[in-house]
């Protein structure tokens, strides 16, 4: 008995060794097999990106791989990430060799080009570096019983936020802009303008409603989805892609909100090491097509494609008193000022925490 | 075999003392309800929420997901990094326990002590530790780049988490079962000729038999099942280093809600099993005894 059983157990071990083993090898000379191949053989793609456009993506891949292929005969694979912006980043900057980055604000990628990874001007293009738009907006239940049209609800007593964790989610940078913008600029009831005293109670009386921080934006929003909390604070795309997929809720733009401008780029350091610039670059160039910015635009992205825009404007509504991260003076002084150490959310996270 | 010790080492079952009053009787009912609830409403409820999730809108959709081959890969990656975590552990871990318990050397309380340390950390850090260590700006990030090897998001690095995440299951199951067998056994075979690997293999192995057999279950589950560390040093990347828990974050984040409530029953099912089928193999050699 106790040998058979002894028997059985390094069967086992025998079996799973090998098994571990055989699947190591199977996959080291697979991507032995890429680094040694000809132009014909498949080239891979390797996209590091934030959580929301990825419903995007999944249409305008296949796309790009079809026309990759008449083009050039080379198949092209793609291997996908998605997590929140910041988290992201962050793993590339710590060695995820993505060749393609698509993240939810410029500061990100700039975090990327520090580190020496993207080595070439990457916002010298039409588009700034940009490949699609959104605007900071909320999500409320299905006829809005709260009574959330503005910035002013959110601080009223009772209200439950949702909006994501800044240290992890671009989504949630954006939140805070818009809404410390919002009421420097004077679009808050009881908030006078450029008055930076009384924006910052006004950031704590609404950070005071938070009830759940997620580490990305889409994490939010289907917490939203399951029942928690009376607002989240999001992209406008994300709404729109929900309601696009039968969610039942509804969509409110703020009078004054800041423009998401999402940048990409290719990293220069992987596309050099895996042989794929070619097809990476295409990839991009892809993207910023007009067949290509349609398919962001019905995904409730806005386009940085000025025709594309003017032909979708009936989806987007026009924002009284939309504003860029140029308010702030650019990511390199707002991110500091807003989110560093000493800055304003910071602060003010700290106090409300501490009550 | 003469010794039968284990976490479910059993004495007869005993039964409850004749109820000498009604209050008594009352005191056990209230009991028993509240043993149930606690483990109806702890476990049963998620398991009954998950089935009723998964087959929301029939079998078709459930069978469907097991036939996507990202779905296919994420399983094949968790069996792999688990089935080889499983292998060294149950290898290493016998050995530290081998050592922990019948061998005396300086610092073997700190390493007792530390064996227990990925109890305690969380395995979201334990994956930041990793990435210190072998991420592009980690410690020992120039070794890896010249020798060309990938540790952190591939494969490597989220076994690496993984053994350090299951590190105590196997020894803390066999240091107990190590210390009540004693050193009886091992020196009679010692003074009847029998060399140390002998010894080794024909008295202290057959003890250890049970032990083993939980710590490799415990370890294969807990190894399926993890989640924080093999994200933060995978990174999660779709086809490359998704394991089965990862691509169920990733189906409810992409509203597959059925996609990702049939894959978290699989596996789920998959550990239960393992854990029931543990059970009955004992069982069934105790009726046999």
């Amino acid at each position: 008995m106790s040998r058979r059983t002894l028997v059985l157990l390094s069967a086992i071990l025998v079996v799973s060794i090998s098994s571990a083993a055989c699947g190591g090898n199977a996959s080291q000379t697979a991507s032995g097999g890429d680094s040694t191949a000809g132009p014909t053989s498949p080239t891979t793609i390797i996209l590091g990106a934030y959580t929301t456009p990825r419903e995007a993506y999944g249409q305008l891949i296949p796309i790009f791989q079809q026309q990759w292929r008449t083009q050039t005969g080379q198949d092209v694979i793609f291997e996908e990430s998605y997590l929140g912006s910041g988290a992201q980043s962050r793993a590339i900057v710590e060695g995820f060799e993505a060749d393609v980055t698509a993240l939810s604000l410029e500061a990100d990628v700039t975090r990327i080009q520090q580190a020496g990874l993207i080595t070439h001007d990457w916002q010298d293009n039409p588009t700034n570096g940009m490949v699609s738009d959104s605007i900071v907006a909320f999500a409320v239940r299905k006829g809005n019983p709260k009574g959330i049209d503005d910035w002013a609800d959110l601080a009223k007593p009772g209200v439950q936020i949702l909006t994501p964790n800044p240290k992890t989610s671009g989504g949630a940078m954006w939140n805070v802009l818009a809404l410390y913008g919002a009421a420097l600029r004077g679009y808050v009831e009881g908030v006078p303008a450029n008055d930076e005293a009384a924006a910052l109670d006004f950031l704590k009386a609404v950070l005071k409603n938070v009830t759940v921080m997620d580490k990305g934006a889409r994490e939010s929003i289907t917490n939203f989805e399951k029942g928690v909390g009376d607002v989240a604070i999001t992209y406008e795309n994300e709404v729109l892609v929900a309601q696009m997929q039968g969610e039942d809720y509804d969509l409110i733009i703020p009078r004054s909100t800041i423009l998401i401008e999402n940048p990409i780029a290719v990293i220069d350091a992987h596309v050099d090491k895996h042989g794929s610039r070619a097809a990476a670059e295409a990839f991009v160039q892809f993207l910023l097509s007009r067949p290509a910015q349609e398919i962001f635009a019905r995904h409730g992205l806005r386009s940085v494609d000025p025709a594309v825009a003017q032909a979708t404007a009936d989806q987007y509504p026009p924002v009284e008193d939309l504003f860029t991260i140029a308010y702030f003076g650019g990511w390199h002084a707002a991110t500091p000022a807003i989110f560093g150490d000493d800055g304003v959310f910071t602060r003010a996270l700290v106090d409300v925490q501490s009550k | 075999m003469t010794l039968q010790p284990g976490r479910l080492g059993k004495t007869p079952r005993e039964r409850w003392p004749r109820p000498v009053d009604w209050r008594r009787r009352w005191l056990r009912r209230a009991l028993v309800t509240v043993v149930l609830l606690y483990v109806g409403i702890l476990i049963v409820a998620p398991i009954a929420g998950l089935v009723a999730g998964a087959l929301a809108q029939g079998l078709g959709p459930v069978l469907a997901t097991f036939r996507d081959p990202q779905v296919q890969k994420a399983f094949g990656l968790t069996l792999r990094i688990s089935l080889l975590v499983v292998a060294i552990q149950a290898v290493f871990g016998t050995a530290v326990a081998w050592m922990l318990v019948r061998d005396d050397f300086r610092g073997k309380k700190f390493i007792n002590g530390l064996i227990d340390l990925p109890f305690a950390v969380s395995p979201v850090v334990v994956g930041y530790m990793l990435l210190l260590l072998f991420g592009r700006q980690g410690l020992f990030a120039p070794v890896l780049q010249t020798l060309d090897m990938r540790v952190a998001f591939a494969v490597p690095g989220m076994a690496l988490a993984t053994l350090f995440v299951t590190l105590p299951f196997m020894i803390r199951e066999l240091v107990p079962i190590l210390q009540a067998f004693g050193v009886q056994q091992e020196q009679a075979a010692a003074t009847l000729g029998a060399s140390g690997w002998t010894t080794f293999r024909r008295i202290t192995l057959p003890a250890l038999r049970w032990g083993f057999i939980y710590g490799v279950t415990l370890t294969l589950a807990r190894a399926l099942g993890e989640f924080g560390a093999v994200l933060v040093i995978g990174g999660g990347i779709q086809g490359r280093t998704e394991t089965a828990t990862l691509y169920i974050y990733r189906a409810l984040d992409e509203r597959q809600y059925v996609a990702a409530y049939s894959a978290a029953l699989a596996l789920g099912l998959f550990s239960l099993l393992l854990v029931l089928g543990t059970e009955l193999l004992r069982r069934r050699e105790e009726s046999r005894q």
